[in-house]
């Protein structure tokens, strides 16, 4: 029975920040404290979690498919958010629900983004600057913009749910 | 024409300074722009500089951003836009933009704009 309690602390061990519930301003706030505050000292590591958080925070905002009213009764996204820390890198990882519909093309902008050297990837970018906005402003570009800063590809995941929705895992590497 | 001076706020979703001033033609947006609405912030700014550069002859544009987040990267571009289409009617353009030196995505950030844009901004480094 050791063994499994051994495992058991592996998976967690590397957990700095986890978080599960409503993604509204006041936990954005306590997330992104945490994130400058206490990951660490390599300024431009924490720059990079930074900027990587607060495009993936507020995609669960806006995109969950999971809402619930926040203090002042606005619908706000629910969803999980992870940072794990490992000797070469930080995994950062977000979590939502979603459906099938909406999450075929954001799997298919992954893999596209997956394929783009560095130089493509920049183009890409300029491209999306110059179409019109989304509705929601978010001009879907953050996950470009995650790939960019991150400098590693984008994984993602999709688990099928019990009501048949979608819950819908990205992650990226940041190399220290 | 009245000026635009906003201080910078920083919430969790973190609002720019800006100055632009209509007397000297000197604009500029300094801080980090993490916004939730973006268009709620910069869709005046842009109109002030459409309405400033038909009566205006040059424009000192100066951009210090620490961040800033993809849906505010659009409207950086809508402003520039703005300065290019000034600056094909014979208006005179400086486009200044400030970076921290070891910032390398940012450095590739400003020469997309400038590809982008198609305006000749001047990169400089800072510590």
């Amino acid at each position: 029975m050791e063994s499994v309690t051994t495992n058991k602390r592996r998976a967690t061990d590397n957990v700095c920040i986890s978080y599960t519930g409503l993604f509204d301003s006041e936990i954005l706030t306590i997330l992104a404290q945490g994130i400058e505050g206490t990951l660490t000292s390599n300024d431009k590591v924490t720059k990079k979690v930074f900027k990587i958080f607060l495009e993936l925070a507020q995609n669960i905002s806006q995109y969950s498919l999971e809402r619930e009213p926040n203090s002042s009764g606005e619908s706000m996204g629910v969803g999980t958010m992870l940072i794990k820390e490992y000797d070469d890198y930080f995994q950062f990882s977000t979590g939502n629900k979603t459906t099938m519909e909406s999450i075929i093309p954001v799997i298919e902008k992954c893999d596209n983004i997956n394929s783009m050297t560095r130089d493509k990837l920049r183009e890409y970018r300029r491209l999306q600057r110059n179409m019109p906005a989304s509705n929601k402003g978010g001009g879907n570009i953050g996950l470009i913009q995650v790939a960019l800063t991150a400098d590693n590809p984008i994984e993602y995941g999709v688990v099928k749910c019990e009501d048949n929705n979608y819950f819908y895992i990205v992650s990226v590497k940041i190399n220290k | 024409m009245e000026n635009i001076l906003i201080e910078e706020k920083r919430e969790v979703y973190i609002e720019p300074a800006v100055d632009f001033n209509a007397q000297t033609g000197r604009c500029i947006i300094k801080g980090e722009s993490f916004l939730e609405e973006t268009s709620k912030f910069y869709s005046p700014l842009l109109q002030w500089l459409t309405d400033y550069l038909k009566q205006a002859e040059k424009i000192e544009f100066i951009l210090q951003l620490k961040y800033f987040n993809t849906s505010t990267s659009k409207w950086i571009l809508n402003m520039l836009g703005v300065l290019k289409r000034f600056e094909e009617r014979g208006g005179k353009v400086k486009v200044v933009w400030y970076f921290f030196k070891d910032d390398a995505d940012m450095r590739d950030d400003i020469k997309d704009y400038i590809y982008g844009s198609n305006l000749k901004i001047d990169m400089v480094p800072f510590e």
